[in-house]
Parts: structure tokens; sequence; C-alpha cells
């Protein structure tokens, strides 16, 4: 009972992130045209874009999407940035490291599969959700032949065959789909990137988690993504350093990524 | 007679048909799958195994620079903000812009670990415009997607964009520089530039 209290908790909350985010949108759109204006009305030429329209950049294709998604919790996002950036240099990454050494890459393949086999009612439901029966059908004799010829996930015998291999899908994919906009960004501790409307579908999608229905105590639960967590890093030790060298603000980069990464996502 | 027309008929459509996309599809692909094996080539020879890291990248950097597009790519980089840049600052950005892609992604080029490219799809973005799709496979077999968005110049093929995992260059540059130029004028964005390009490893 409690914990439903909770959820529901979470939910209105994050309902609450979502909703107001198209008036903030159309506020924050209102004050630049506003901005524009003045500056146009003090003869300030150097901001005079117009003239872009009609030159040879005109083609363009990247133009109306500079903008991406809205970011009105800037401060807390930016603190939540500062975080998992520590938590990361800090922690998973020694730890990852470590794991890395002691543990052969076979086994750590193996771990891989096995959780990414579980998580297969996640994808299956929501390329259903979605409409995409073809893929839905793909998933399932992905998972048929990892559990039966895979032993349980272990191997990912599928991958050998092409009409199998599918992209991810999860709820904040079918919300998208539905036609939901992203809402705001939001930094998640822990997690990272997201939007309004895909931490809702990450929420729900814990549901789908067969952790949640197999493992009663939260403690298990918590070992487990954890677990998986050092083990996924594993294979991923200098990713994000690149990235952040990368880049001249890390903040906006990965921001700016992780839109457009979704966006391919949700096209798929 | 009649019939022997619709036999002509049937026979250029199927010329058409079987030519066409090919001769069509070609150009961009080959251009870029013979420079991506130039560079393949360099990372694979034996002799070059044992040579130091500037060789390489000396040699790399040859083949990129004939790909890429480096006015192109910077000038879509900054997008409309490009004309609030003075010719001298524009050649100055270019050369900037590009030191930094080269600093950052020499070591990801050359810790090559046998990854396979394979060529999906060309599709059409525009007049003058495709973009090539590929797969890199990596060692454990994970799938990149990865896609050169390609510009035709003069009748010759070149590189304006990279979009991995649906991620592109220069949309992304787009929304650093742009924050930056909101903010500051063109010169301290030079300046910016200029210390990120000249400092050593700053990644943790």
């Amino acid at each position: 009972m409690r914990t439903r209290l909770a959820i529901g908790l979470i939910l209105a909350l994050f309902g609450w992130l979502y909703i107001p985010h198209s008036a903030v949108a159309s506020a924050v759109q209102w004050s630049n045209a506003l901005a524009q204006q003045n500056q146009e009305s003090t003869g300030d030429v150097s901001s005079n874009d117009d003239e872009y329209e009609d030159d040879e950049y005109a083609d363009d294709e990247y133009d109306d999407e500079t903008a991406l998604i809205a970011d009105p919790l800037y401060g807390f996002n930016k603190g939540v940035y500062y975080f998992n950036d520590k938590l990361y240099f800090w922690l998973l990454k020694p730890v990852a490291r470590g794991y890395k050494a002691v543990v052969p890459v076979e086994i750590r393949t193996c771990i891989r599969n096995v959780a990414d086999n579980l998580r297969f009612p996640i994808r299956f439901v929501n390329a259903l959700l979605q409409g995409k029966v073809r893929k839905a059908g793909s998933e399932f004799g992905r998972f048929f032949i990892n559990s039966v010829v895979g032993l349980g996930g272990l191997a990912d015998i599928a991958h050998n065959y092409p009409a199998l291999n599918t992209s991810q899908e999860d709820l904040g994919q079918t919300f998208a789909v539905w036609g939901f906009g992203n809402g705001l960004y939001l930094n998640l501790p822990l997690f990272g990137p997201s939007s309004a409307r895909d931490a809702i579908g990450r929420l729900g999608d814990t549901f789908l988690d067969p952790i949640w229905w197999l493992i009663d105590a939260t403690v298990t639960r918590i070992a487990i993504r954890g677990g998986e967590t050092v083990n996924e890093t594993s294979f991923r030790i200098g990713d994000y350093e690149a990235l952040k060298e990368a880049a001249l603000d890390p903040y906006i980069a990965i921001r700016n990524a992780y839109v457009q990464n979704r966006n391919k996502l949700i096209q798929e | 007679m009649e019939r022997r027309r619709i036999g002509w008929i049937f026979l250029i459509c199927m010329v058409v048909v079987l030519l066409g996309p090919h001769v069509h599809a070609g150009a961009p692909t080959e251009t870029i799958q013979a420079r991506i094996n130039q560079v393949l080539e360099v990372l694979r020879d034996p002799a070059l195994k044992d040579e130091a890291r500037e060789v390489k990248v000396e040699k790399i950097r040859a083949i990129i620079n004939e790909i890429f597009d480096r006015t192109e790519l910077s000038r879509r980089t900054l997008g409309r903000d490009w004309k609030k840049l003075s010719a001298e600052q524009q050649n100055e950005f270019i050369d900037l812009f590009n030191r930094l892609l080269e600093k950052v992604y020499a070591d990801r080029v050359l810790n090559y670990a046998g990854e396979k490219v394979v060529f999906e799809k060309e599709s059409e973005l525009g007049r003058d415009k495709v973009e090539v799709q590929t797969n890199i496979i990596t060692s454990d077999n994970k799938e990149i997607p990865l896609y050169y968005r390609m510009i035709s110049k003069n009748g010759q093929w070149a590189v304006y964009d990279v979009i991995i995992e649906g991620v592109s260059l220069v949309k992304n540059y787009r929304t650093q520089f742009g924050d930056i130029l909101a903010k500051k004028p063109p010169e301290e964005l030079l300046e910016i530039l200029r210390k990120k390009v000249n400092e050593g490893d700053t990644s943790s």
C-alpha cells in the first residue's frame, strides 16, 4: 500500500514536471521574441539574422533543430551533472577498472548477455505498444533462441541472425511514438540525462523489468542494478572521458547528444 | 512491329532500372570507401607499427584532408553565427576547430583494434547531398552506426558532417558554439578554442 502511494506521488511529480513545459517553452519563446524586437529597435546590426534566410546556407537542414529541448531546470540539472561526473570518476570508474582487471572479458560478456536477455519484456511490450509487430516478433525469436540455445541468455546466439537484430525499445520511445514531446530536460542523479517523458517511461519500464517481480528485497534489486552498471561500464571506460575532452561545454554537449540519440532511436 | 517496340521499351526500362541506381549512388560511397581503406591500410601496416605516433597521424591527416571539406564543416557548425566572424576570424576558426577534432579523434582512430566497417546504404538528402550509412562492428560484436554526410562541389564529393549513433557532430558543436556566441564576442570563442587546442589532457 505504501509503495503504491509512493509510486503515485512520483508519477504525480513527473506529471507536474511534464505539463508546465509547454507554458515554460512559450514563455521562453515570447521573451526571446521580445529581446529580439528590442535589439532590432536599437539597431543592433550584428545580431540581425534575417539575411541568413536567402543566402547560400539556406539549404542548411539543421537550422530548425538547434534548440532541441527546453531546460528550465538548468540549475538543478547542472548540479546533478557535477554530482554524476564526480560519481563516475571517484566511484564507478575505479570500481569498473578493478572489476575489468579481475574478471575476464568472456564472463563480462556473458553477464551483459544475461542482463540484456532478461530485459526482453521491456522491448517486446514496447514494440507491441508502438504497433511494431514485426519487431516484437524479432524480439521474441531472439529471446527464445538465446534462452534455449544460448543457455538462459549466456550466449547471444541470435546475433548471428540479422533478422533478429533490432534497435532498443522502451516506454519513453513509446510515448514519443504516441505523440508526446520530450517535455523538459532532466538530468537524473545516478541515471544521467533524461527528459520528463523519458523519466516517466523509465519508471514505467521498471514494472516490466523481471527483476521487479522476481526479487522482493529492494536492497537486492539495487545491488543487481549496481552490478550491471559496473559490468556495462567496464566495456566503456574512456568513452565518457573522450566525450568530455571533445566538448567545450560538456553539459550542453551531453544534453544535445542525448536528444539527438533519442530521436534516432524513436525513428527506428 | 508493335511487339518489337514494346520489347525495346522494356529493354531500355530494364537497363535504366539495373544501372540507374548504381551509377547514381556509387560515387559518394566509392569515394569514402576508398579513403577509409587507405586509413585502415595505414593502421594495419606492420612497417608502421613501431613508428612514432606523429608519423601515423601525419599519414592519416593527409587522407582525411582529402575527403573532409574543412570549410564546409566549420561553416555549418557555426550556422548563422558564421557571419559574425570576420574573414580572418573565420580562417582561424577553421584551423582551430579542425585541430580540435584531430586532437580528440586521432587517438580513437589510432586505437583501432580490428573493427570492421560495413557499408549499409546511401540515401539522398537533397540537391548534391547524400548520407552514406556505415556500421562499425567492434571486437565485442557491438554495432555503432556511423553516417557520413557528403556534399558535391564541382563533381567532388566531400564529407561535411559525421553522425555517430544519431548524434551529428555539426549539430552538437553548434549548440555549444551557439551558446558561447550568444553571450560573448567571436574573439572570445577563438580564445576558448586556442586554449582547448593547446592544453594537455584534461579528462578528469
